[in-house]
Formats: structure tokens, sequence, C-alpha cells
């Protein structure tokens, strides 16, 4: 353990000393500061809302970067250097090698976390205080609610994929169960966000009318709304938290009013937000979660390291950090290469039909399979993804940020004792 | 193994392959080496004749194809043992943006050695090298002299009972050199075993018990300095004070006993001799003016 972190220092150190830190730092805290400057289309909560995301955004891709090129250079170069030459005829393990290198490395994104973020969070405060000067604006840490039981019904209920379609006019209702929902403060309100895909068959209708019902279980209090939801913007009803007075559990009803308007339904489309938890300790879960991002990529640039050279290695890790942003899209691109024709079912739905000849076969078994199997092998990096709860006001529970960190920890978990082997194995000449 | 013998080597063999693994470059050829315990025993050879090779071997910095190395009893793979050895590389590599006293610290901390022994340990040794002027200096600013000078002092901060030494005299000028040569028969004299590999003949030939010659990864002959060169049928006299009569009369009598006299001529010393004489008086002119 002593050696382990006699070289954890000594990496720190370089990184110090060749002020390799300082620029990560410096250009970060500039990208963080820049966002202030952001024009933004909306009101105060909006700006704070960017300062938010940006902050986030940089401290992840600074933070990453610095994670690659640190971690995937230190090695190598040391090899190149012949610097490990001498450290490996000294009587340390090359195991402690590699863990006194990924903890140093973890030291120098530590400090860069902790200045970015201080620098951020700073940031976001002052943009808050600046904003509620001039109108009302807090930082948000909604807590988030999902349903335990949704249930499609009505004859005109259809499934696709995993993409549940209702029709209006009466042919269908959606019925979202929620429980659990508490909040220390009963004042705080009920927002309820209706986020459908929408569907109509009048082309020109831009916004469909949604009746949305919502039950109080236990006091059976009753509330009907209507609001309109669209393409591109959400539809907000907010209750007050009285409505959930004496029980932890709401039904809502959806519906809509107009035949040939159609929604499309999935687990996520429905949400609601009940009391604010504290923006600080959400601030802190996004950084928990972004240094797991930095770890699991320390963990790849010294896996890749024991064996590549300086700048496939660069590489390697780059390939890595872009693949595992897009392994939805890889996964999505390997369904559409299947697609060759779709057939229209009647109200804007369509399925699809393979097209089975040889190009297809070809483009199933050189590109279709291996992006479906990549995509599950390499790391999908938007686990770490905080932006979208910065964005949004959504307090990030702790569930999301153990998984993010076990998902780190189990990549490590099957990368290090790679690492070892190779390491172990590998001559330094 | 024998209690005698430091380094050991069995059919010692390292072959290269290409990078499409085709052609096979055969860096060492069966080497079968003893080296014995408190000896200073040279490698040579021309460049590409395995030396460093060998050295790495016994190292465990690259892995034998075929054969074996026994160091102070140990497969080259115990790490353990890398506690009792010290190494030069052939060249100084270190952090650069460490000074003297901070790069033979961390190595020091990796022996595991006390906080305060490592302190005694590394002025002894920086004023041993001579480097008590620069030791707060980055390595980066050393010459290549000074980053030799490191390099010996941070071969010897585990006080190691094997030492090897590549190309220990390299880059240095003559104080450095017989400072160097002077550090090595200590070490010897202290009950250490000294390895070392050099294309200076003369070094070897200065400080070493045996040396081994390589050429093109094979040994070619190996055995103490004196084997190797001596010729039992030539006797070299070295005589003061005598007159060109004399030396007349003297080859006369050797022609009598039928010997032959091969050359005669007055003794000349060595340039670094010459250097190290007009230092010293320099030395002491200096002193002197004080």
């Amino acid at each position: 353990m002593q050696q382990i972190l006699i070289i954890a220092k000594q990496t720190f150190k370089e990184a110090v000393r060749n002020k390799i830190l300082f620029v990560f730092i410096i250009l970060g805290l500039i990208t963080i500061c820049c966002s202030v400057f952001m024009p933004v289309v909306g009101d105060g909560s909006e700006k704070i809302r960017i300062v938010e995301s940006m902050c986030f955004r940089s401290i992840t891709f600074f933070g990453t970067l610095a994670a690659i090129l640190l971690s995937a250079s230190s090695i190598p170069t040391d090899i190149e250097n012949r610097v490990l030459c001498t450290i490996t005829t000294k009587p340390v393990q090359r195991t402690n090698i590699i863990f006194g290198k990924i903890i140093g490395f973890m030291y120098i994104i530590g400090v860069l976390l902790i200045v970015m973020g201080g620098a951020g969070y700073a940031l976001i405060k002052f943009t808050a205080l600046k904003q509620s000067t001039q109108g009302s604006s807090e930082l948000l840490a909604r807590e988030k609610f999902d349903p335990y039981t949704l249930q499609v019904t009505g004859e005109s209920a259809r499934k696709i994929g995993n993409v549940s379609w209702i029709e209006g006019g009466g042919k269908g209702t959606s019925v979202w169960k929620f429980k659990g929902l508490h909040s220390k403060n009963r004042k705080d309100d009920l927002e309820i966000e209706a986020d459908f895909l929408v569907e109509s068959k009048k082309r020109s209708t831009r916004k469909i009318p949604i009746n949305i019902k919502a039950v109080n279980p236990y006091t059976l209090k009753t509330l009907t709304e209507s609001i309109e939801v669209s393409r591109n913007k959400p539809g907000l009803l907010k209750l007050g938290g009285e409505f959930l007075e004496g029980s932890e559990e709401l039904t809502i009803v959806v519906s809509l009013e107009n035949p040939g308007d159609f929604i499309g339904i999935s687990s996520d489309s429905l949400r609601v937000f009940f009391g604010n938890k504290s923006f600080e300790y959400n601030f802190l879960k996004g950084l928990t979660i972004i240094s797991s991002q930095f770890l699991l990529m320390v963990i790849i640039a010294v896996l890749g390291s024991t064996f590549l050279s300086l700048p496939v290695n660069i590489l390697f890790c780059l390939f890595i950090f872009f693949c595992g942003n897009i392994t939805d899209f890889m996964r999505d691109l390997s369904t559409v290469i299947n697609v060759f024709e779709t057939h229209e079912h009647g109200h804007g739905i369509s399925t699809v039909l393979k097209k089975t000849n040889v190009f297809v076969v070809f483009l199933d078994y050189v590109i279709r399979k291996p992006l479906f199997l990549l995509s599950y092998i390499l790391p999908d990096l938007k686990n770490f993804s905080v932006g979208k709860y910065f964005v949004d006001g959504i307090n990030i529970p702790y569930k999301t940020v153990f998984m993010s960190f076990g998902y780190a920890v189990l990549y490590a978990f099957f990368c290090l004792p790679i690492s070892f082997v190779v390491f172990k194995r590998r001559e330094i000449a | 193994m024998d209690n005698d013998i430091a380094i050991k080597t069995e059919n010692l063999t390292k072959a290269y392959r290409s990078f499409w693994r085709r052609k096979k470059i055969l860096a060492l050829d069966k080497l079968n080496v003893d080296i014995k315990k408190g000896e200073i025993f040279g490698l040579l050879g021309p460049n590409g004749s395995g030396k460093t090779t060998t050295l790495k071997l016994l190292l465990g910095l690259i892995f034998p194809t075929e054969g074996r190395a026994l160091v102070l009893g140990k497969t080259t793979n115990d790490v353990a043992v890398k506690n009792r050895i010290g190494f030069l590389p052939e060249e100084s590599c270190f952090y650069r943006f460490l000074n003297a006293d901070e790069i033979l610290d961390f190595y020091g901390q990796l022996f595991k050695i006390s906080r305060k022994e490592r302190k005694a340990r590394i002025d002894r040794l920086v004023e041993q090298v001579g480097l008590g002027f620069a030791r707060k200096r980055p390595l980066r600013q050393y010459s290549k002299g000074m980053l030799r000078r490191i390099g010996i002092a941070q071969a010897l901060i585990n006080d190691p009972d094997l030492i090897i030494l590549d190309e220990p005299t390299s880059g240095l000028d003559p104080i450095g050199t017989r400072e160097t040569k002077d550090i090595i028969v200590s070490l010897k004299e202290r009950g250490k075993t000294v390895l070392l590999c050099s294309h200076l003949l003369s070094d070897v030939q200065d400080i070493c018990d045996r040396v081994a010659i390589l050429d093109k990864g094979k040994l070619q002959i190996s055995g103490t300095i004196d084997e190797l060169l001596s010729s039992k049928d030539v006797v070299e006299m070295l005589i003061r004070n005598l007159s060109d009569e004399a030396i007349s009369e003297v080859e006369t009598f050797i022609k009598e006993k039928h010997g032959e006299v091969i050359s005669v001529k007055n003794s000349s010393g060595t340039l670094e001799g010459l250097f190290l004489k007009i230092y010293a008086a320099n030395i002491n002119n200096s002193k002197t003016d004080v």
C-alpha cells in the first residue's frame, strides 16, 4: 500500500510540476464562466438551468479529457523515457505501479473536480442570486416519482415497440398510479409534466388537448384539467401539495378530447414531481456521478496503456469515449440497417418490414451484429450524464449515484485484472 | 546454487521476433556465466552484442526465450530479491521535474527505507557523487554527466549487495570517471558484487576482476584479466634510472640467455593520468592561495 501511495503521489506531482493540471483547470474555468454570457430565451430560471448545464458539461468534458490524456499517456511515456525501466528494477510489484498510477490520476481529477465544481457552484449561486433580484428564481432539485403501474386501455390502444398509442374521442385512456409521494413540506407544489409523442390526422394540428384527471385514492378527491401538449413542449399541470392530504398515493388518468388525435405513451411520458430537495446535495451527487465516469475512463486508459503506444492509446480512449456516448444510436443503427420497408397502418403509425436479400444479410453480419455487440461491451456513458437532471431541475436519486458508481466499479473489475496480466507480461526494454 | 555465486545464467537465450513474427533476431544465445560474490565482473562487447539484453534479463525487465538466470539465488521475476540489487541503466532517465534529493527520496521510499535513514543516505550519496552543489536543482537542468552521477547515487540508495551498472562512466569527465571507478572499487572492498558493462576497455581493465566478452549474442571468452591478457612467454620490467650503456648490456645478456628483446622504450603514462595530475595540482594551488 505504501508503494502505491508513493507512486500516486509522484503521478500527482508530475501533473502539477509539468503544469498540465493547471492548463485543464484554467480551460475548464474559462468555459464555465462563458456560460454566463450564453444568450437565453426564457425566464430567469432558464438562465440558471443553462449555467447549471454548462457547468456540468464543462466539468465532464475537461475532466474526461484530463482523465484520458493523462492516464493514456503516463505509462507509455514512462516506458518511452525509460523511467519505468528504473522503477521496475526496484522491489515494486507491477500491479502496484498500475494501482498507484490510477490513484494518482484520481487525485489529479479530484483536484480538478473540486476547483471546477467549486467555481461552478459559486457561479450558479451567483446567477440564481442575480436572477432573483429580477424575479423569483430558485435552484431546483425536484423529487421525481415514477409510476408503479401504467395501464393503457380502450379500443384504440395499440403497442408498437416500447410505445403504446391511444386515440382521442373516448377510444382510449391511460391510467398511471404513483405511490410514496411524500414531502417534508406539504405546501410544495405537486407538478405533473406530460411529454407524449403526438400524432394527429389533422396535419395542421400542432397542439393536442388532453385531459388529465388526478385522483387521491384515499380521500377520493378528484381534479380534472385540460392541458395542451405538442411535439416539442411538454404540458405542465400544477396542483397544490394539499391535494395529497392523507395519502402518499396518486392516480392519474389521461385521455384525449378529439378523435383523430393520438398520443404515444412510454413509462417516462408522465412525470410527477413533489417536493424540492437540497440543491447542494444534488450538486454533490452530480459531481459524484461525474467522478465515476472519470474513474471509468482512467481505468480504460490505463488498460490501453499497458499494451498500446501513446498515440494509439489516445485514439483508443477517444473512440471509447465517443462510442460510449452513442451506444443508443449504435443500437438504433443496428435496427435501421434491417429496415428496408415500412408499412403504414393508418393514423401515422407504421410497422417495420424486413427485406432479406444478400445486401441485407451482408450488412447484418458486418455492421449490425458487431455494432449491436459493441454497444453492450463498451461502457454506456449516458449512465453518467447528469446535465439532464440539472436542465430539468430534478433531484438525482441516490440509486442513480450508486448505480453509476457501481457501473464504473464493474468495468474496473473486468479491466483491472486484464491490465495486471498484460502489464506483468510486458517487456520494458 | 553455490552460496558464493551472485549471478548464474544457464543457457540464457533471448530472441526477438519481427512484427509479423517471421524473422527471429537472436540477441543472446545460450549464455552460461557464473559471477562470484564480492567480485567486479565486466561484460564487454561491441554494440548489439547482447550486453544490455543480459542485464535486462537479469533484472526481469525482459523475459528469456530459453534458459534461466538466478540472481542472488532467486529467479529474476522474484520482486523481493530486488531489495538487494542496485541498477544504473544505460541512459539515466528519471523524472526530470524532481531534484536530486527528491529523486533519491522517491527511490528510497520504494525500498521502504525509513525517513531518517533515507535522509542520511541521500546526504552521503549526494556528496559522494559530487552533486552537493546542485542537489536542489531540477534534473532537467542537469548535464549528462550530472545525470550519470545521480544515476549512480540512486543505484546505491538501498545499499545493495549486487550492483548492476550499464556503462557507468559514459558521459563522465575524467575526474567523474576516476571517482566512479573509486566508488566501484570501494564497493568491492565492502564485499559487494558489481556487474558492469562498458565500451571503455581501459576502465574495465582497471577495476574488473573477471570479464566476459560477448559478440553477436554469444559468449566468446571469459576469465580473469590476468588469465586473458598475460603472455607467459613475454616478460615486462619497469626500470628507473638506467643508462643507455646499461640497457645495451641488459640486451646483450638477454641474447646470451636466448631471449628476444621485443621493444625498448621509455615508459609513458595515460592521458587520464596526466589529466588527473593537472587537476590535483590545480586543487593544491587553489588551496595554497586561500
